[in-house]
C-alpha cells in the first residue's frame, strides 16, 4: 500500500515530539527542557504544513494527481482548509506552551506530564483537521479532549479544580456518547462512514425521521464541545477552576477544534440537509450570544467573564451557519459563510490566547483575578494595562485591531442572505456587539481610570513586584504585534480565509 | 407471519431471553440505591451485549466486550468505589426529589418514543441476511492496518495519555498532606 | 416476523433514554459515571446491527475504536473521581457547589 507520508508528517512530527518529551522527562535535567522539546516539536511540525501548502513552487515536492491529498479510502484528506487548520492549532498549542511554563514552574505541579498531556491533545487538534469520515472525526475528538480533563484537574489539592476537572468529564463524556449515538444513527440509515459516501447517500435516498435525529444528534454533541447555549453550564466554572493556561487552551484549541467538526460535517457529510442544522445552528447561534453576553455582564472576575465571552463569541462564530437557514442560499453566498467562519476562528484564536495572557500575567502579580482589585493598573504597571485594553478593544471589534474584520466578514455573511431570518439573526448580532462592548469597556476602563484597592501590596505599586517570565512576554509581545497586525492588513487573513474554503465547494 | 410463527422461530426466542434481563439490569442500573449493585447490574447488561453481538455474528466484537468491557472496565468501577470509600450499603439520599424524577421520566419517554419509533419504522421489513463467512476477525485484522490505521494509531495515543494523566492525577503525593495553600 | 436490526436498534435506544436518564436523575458521580457506559453500550448495539444489516465490517469496526476510547475515558474518569472524592466519604456531586455566578 502506498501511503502518502508528506501528508503525514505534520503527525508524525508531533508523534514523535510527544514520546521525546517523555523520554527526556525521566532524565535529570531541569524540567523546562521538556517544554523546549515540546515548542521545538511543535515548530517542526509547521514546517511541513507550510511545504504541503507551497507545494507547487517547491522542487522537492511532489503534486499530488488531484487537488488534495486523499489518504485512506477518503478518510483523511489533506486540502488547504485542512492545513489552515493545522497552522492554527499548532499555533495556539505553541502560545498556550509559553503560557504554561512560567505557571507552572512556580507551583507544585507536574511539569513534564503536562506539556505531554497538551502535546497529545496538539496531536488530535492536528488530526481532526484532516479527517473526513465518521469515526477519524470522533477519535481524533477524543484524542483532543482526553487529556484536556485531565489537564483541567492538574492542580491537585485545590477543591476548586477538582469540581471543574468532574463536572467537565462528565459533560465530556455526555456529550461523545450523544455524538456517538448520532453517528451510528446516520451510519444506520446511510451505511457510510466518509463524508463523501453519506452526501452521496443522502442525496439518493432521501428523508427520514431517523436521519433527522441522527443528525441533530450528532451536531448537538459538538454543540456541546462549542459550549453553544443551552449546553453551556460547564463552561465557566470549568474555566474558572482550571490552572489559566489550561483555560487559554481550552478556550481556543478545543473550542476551534469543536466548530471543526461542525463545519467538515455541515459543509460535506450533512450538505444536502441544510434543512435540518440551518436551523437547528441559528438557534444556538442567537442563544449563545444572547445568554453568554448578558451574564457576562453580571461577572466580577475576569477570568469567568471571558469564559462568558468565549461563550458569546462563539454564538458569532456559529451566525454564518445560520445563512444556511434561507431555502434559496446560492452555492457563493454558502462558500462565503464558510469563509466568514474560518476566518472568525483564526482572528479568535490570536485576540482570545492574548486575553489570557495578560490575565496570567495580571494575575500572577496581582494574586487575584476579581475585576475590582485590577483597578488603577494603568498607575503602577502600564504595559500590562495597555495590552489588556488592547486586547479587550480587539475582543469588542474595535479597529484597527484585529476583531473588527472578523465581525464584519460575520455581518456581511448573513447579510447578503435573502431571508428573513438570515437578517433576524444578523439584528440580534449587532445588538449583541452593543451589549459585549459594554462589559469589554468595564474591564478597560476599571484599569485605566478606577483608583487603585487598598488590597495591593505597596511593593507592586513602586513597580517592584514579580517579575513576568521570559516565555509569558514573548507570547505577549507575538499575540499583540498578531492583533495589530491582523488589524491593519486584513487582507492577510482574508486570503488564508479564502484559500480554506475548499471543503464548502461543490454546492 | 403471526405469533405462531413468530414464537416457533429460534432467533426470536433467544433474543427475547437476552433482551429482557439486559432491560432489566439496565433500569437497576440507574435506580437502585446501592453502589456495588449498580455496578454488579452492570455487568448483566454488557454480558447480555455481548450474547447480543454473537446473535448477530459479530464473535470478535463479542469477546472483545467481555475482555475490556466486563474485564477491565468493571473492575476499575469496583476499584474507584473502594478508593472513594462510597458507603456500601444503602443509601437512599442519593436521587432527587419525585417531581424531577418524574420530569426526567417523561423527558426519557419522549425520548424514546422518538428514537425507538424512528428506527422501527425504517427497520421494520428488513430481515437479517445470512452470514456468508463463519468470521469476520480476518476482516477487521486487514482494516485496522488498511484503511483504519490512523484512528488505531490516534486511539493508541488516547490510552497513553490516559494512563499517564491517569496516574499523575490518582496518586496520593507525598506533598499533599502538608495541605499548603495554593498559589494562584 | 423475525427479530430484524429494527428490534435491535430500538433495544438499543431503550437502554440509550435509560442511560440518559441515569444521568439527569442520579447524583452519585460513580453512578452517573455507569449510566455513560450504558448510553455507549447502546451506540455499541447499534453500530453492529446496522453493520449486519448493511453487509459491511465498519459496523464493528466502529465498535472497536468506540470500545477502546470508552476504556480509555473510564480511566481518566476515575483518575478524576479519585482524585476529587478522596478526602470525602460520599461520592455526590451535590458538594461541589464551590463556584457559582
Amino acid at each position: 500500500m502506498n501511503v502518502d507520508y508528506h501528508a503525514l508528517a505534520p503527525e508524525i512530527i508531533l508523534g514523535i515530539t510527544v514520546l521525546a518529551v517523555l523520554v527526556v522527562d525521566l532524565l535529570r535535567i531541569p524540567k523546562y527542557w521538556t517544554a523546549v522539546i515540546g515548542l521545538v516539536g511543535l515548530f517542526a511540525a509547521f514546517v511541513p504544513v507550510l511545504t504541503l501548502g507551497f507545494c507547487e513552487s517547491l522542487d522537492f515536492c511532489t503534486e499530488p494527481e488531484t487537488a488534495q491529498r486523499v489518504l485512506f479510502g477518503g478518510s483523511f484528506v489533506v486540502d488547504t482548509f485542512s492545513l489552515v487548520l493545522k497552522g492554527l492549532f499548532l499555533g495556539a498549542t505553541a502560545v498556550a506552551l509559553l503560557l504554561s511554563v512560567g505557571y507552572i514552574e512556580e507551583d507544585r505541579y507536574w511539569q513534564g506530564e503536562f506539556y505531554f498531556l497538551m502535546l497529545c491533545s496538539a496531536l488530535g487538534a492536528v488530526v481532526l483537521a484532516s479527517s473526513r469520515d465518521l469515526v477519524t472525526l470522533f477519535v481524533a475528538l477524543e484524542l483532543v479532549t482526553g487529556p484536556t480533563f485531565l489537564m483541567a484537574g492538574w492542580r491537585k489539592g485545590d477543591p476548586r479544580s477538582n469540581e471543574a476537572a468532574l463536572k467537565y468529564f462528565i459533560i465530556g463524556v455526555l456529550s461523545a456518547a450523544i455524538l456517538l449515538f448520532g453517528m451510528s444513527l446516520v451510519y444506520g440509515y446511510t451505511g457510510e462512514l466518509t463524508f463523501g459516501g453519506i452526501r452521496a447517500a443522502t442525496a439518493a435516498l432521501g428523508d427520514s425521521a431517523l436521519l433527522t435525529i441522527g443528525v441533530i444528534l450528532t451536531l448537538l454533541g459538538f454543540a456541546f464541545k462549542v459550549s453553544a447555549v443551552p449546553f453551556h453550564f460547564w463552561t465557566p466554572d470549568t474555566y474558572q477552576g482550571a490552572p489559566i493556561p489550561v483555560t487559554a487552551y481550552l478556550s481556543v484549541v478545543s473550542k476551534t477544534a469543536g466548530f471543526v467538526g461542525l463545519l467538515t460535517l455541515s459543509y460535506q457529510a450533512f450538505a444536502e440537509l441544510r434543512d435540518v442544522w440551518g436551523p437547528l445552528l441559528w438557534i444556538l447561534a442567537a442563544l449563545s450570544m444572547t445568554v453568554g453576553n448578558l451574564i457576562a455582564v453580571r461577572q466580577d472576575d475576569i477570568v469567568r467573564l471571558l469564559g462568558y465571552s468565549s461563550i458569546a463569541q462563539g454564538g458569532f462564530i456559529l451566525v454564518p451557519f445560520g445563512a444556511a437557514v434561507a431555502g434559496n442560499v446560492t452555492g457563493d453566498q454558502l462558500e462565503q459563510a464558510f469563509f466568514a467562519t474560518v476566518t472568525y476562528l483564526l482572528i479568535y484564536a490570536v485576540m482570545n490566547m492574548g486575553a489570557f495572557a495578560v490575565v496570567i500575567a495580571g494575575a500572577n502579580r496581582l494574586k487575584s483575578t476579581l475585576i475590582a482589585d485590577w483597578g488603577g493598573l494603568s498607575s503602577y504597571a502600564p504595559g500590562l494595562a495597555g495590552l489588556l485594553a488592547l486586547f479587550f478593544a480587539s475582543l469588542a471589534g474595535i479597529p484597527p485591531i484585529a476583531g473588527w474584520f472578523a465581525k464584519l466578514v460575520m455581518f456581511s455573511s448573513v447579510l447578503g442572505v435573502d431571508s428573513g431570518w438570515a437578517t433576524a439573526l444578523a439584528v440580534i448580532a449587532v445588538l449583541n456587539s452593543v451589549v459585549a462592548f459594554y462589559y469589554y469597556a468595564k474591564v478597560i476602563k476599571s484599569a485605566w481610570f478606577d483608583q487603585v484597592p487598598d488590597t495591593i501590596p505597596a511593593a507592586e505599586l513602586r513597580g517592584m513586584g514579580r517579575a513576568v517570565a521570559p516565555s509569558l512576554q514573548f507570547a505577549l509581545v507575538l499575540t499583540a504585534v498578531g492583533v495589530l497586525v491582523l488589524g491593519i492588513f486584513p487582507n492577510l487573513i482574508a486570503d488564508v480565509g479564502d484559500v480554506a474554503k475548499t471543503v464548502a465547494a461543490g454546492f | 407471519m403471526d405469533v405462531g410463527d413468530w414464537v416457533s422461530t429460534p432467533q426470536n426466542w433467544v433474543f427475547l431471553v437476552i433482551a429482557l434481563p439486559m432491560l432489566f439490569a439496565g433500569f437497576k442500573v440507574v435506580q437502585t440505591s446501592n453502589v456495588v449493585h449498580a455496578v454488579l447490574y452492570l455487568v448483566g447488561t454488557l454480558g447480555g451485549s455481548a450474547a447480543l453481538f454473537i446473535l448477530l455474528g459479530a464473535e470478535f466484537v463479542a469477546w472483545t466486550v467481555v475482555l475490556v468491557y466486563i474485564g477491565a472496565v468493571i473492575v476499575l468501577f469496583l476499584f474507584g468505589i473502594m478508593i472513594t470509600r462510597a458507603p456500601l450499603g444503602f443509601d437512599v439520599t442519593l436521587s432527587h426529589p419525585v417531581r424531577i424524577r418524574v420530569a426526567a421520566a417523561v423527558v426519557a419517554f419522549v425520548l424514546f418514543a422518538l428514537v425507538g419509533g424512528a428506527m422501527l419504522a425504517e427497520f421494520e421489513n428488513q430481515t437479517i441476511p445470512e452470514a456468508a463467512d463463519a468470521t469476520r476477525t480476518v476482516e477487521i485484522g486487514l482494516s485496522i492496518f488498511d484503511r483504519f490505521v490512523i484512528p488505531f494509531e490516534v486511539v493508541s495515543v488516547v490510552l497513553l495519555a490516559a494512563l499517564i494523566g491517569g496516574i499523575v492525577l490518582a496518586r496520593r503525593d507525598p506533598a499533599e498532606e502538608e495541605e499548603a495553600g495554593v498559589v494562584r | 416476523m423475525t427479530v430484524t436490526p429494527g428490534w435491535y436498534m430500538a433495544l438499543a435506544a431503550v437502554l440509550f433514554v435509560i442511560g440518559a436518564t441515569g444521568i439527569l436523575v442520579r447524583r452519585n458521580a460513580l453512578v452517573m459515571f455507569m449510566s455513560i457506559e450504558l448510553m455507549l453500550n447502546a451506540v455499541n448495539l447499534t453500530f453492529v446491527a446496522a453493520g449486519r444489516q448493511i453487509g459491511l465490517i465498519e459496523g464493528q469496526l466502529s465498535v472497536l475504536f468506540v470500545m477502546v476510547v470508552a476504556a480509555a475515558e473510564v480511566t481518566v474518569g476515575l483518575a478524576i473521581i479519585v482524585a476529587v472524592f478522596r478526602r470525602r466519604s460520599t461520592a455526590s456531586v451535590d458538594e461541589l457547589a464551590g463556584m457559582r455566578g
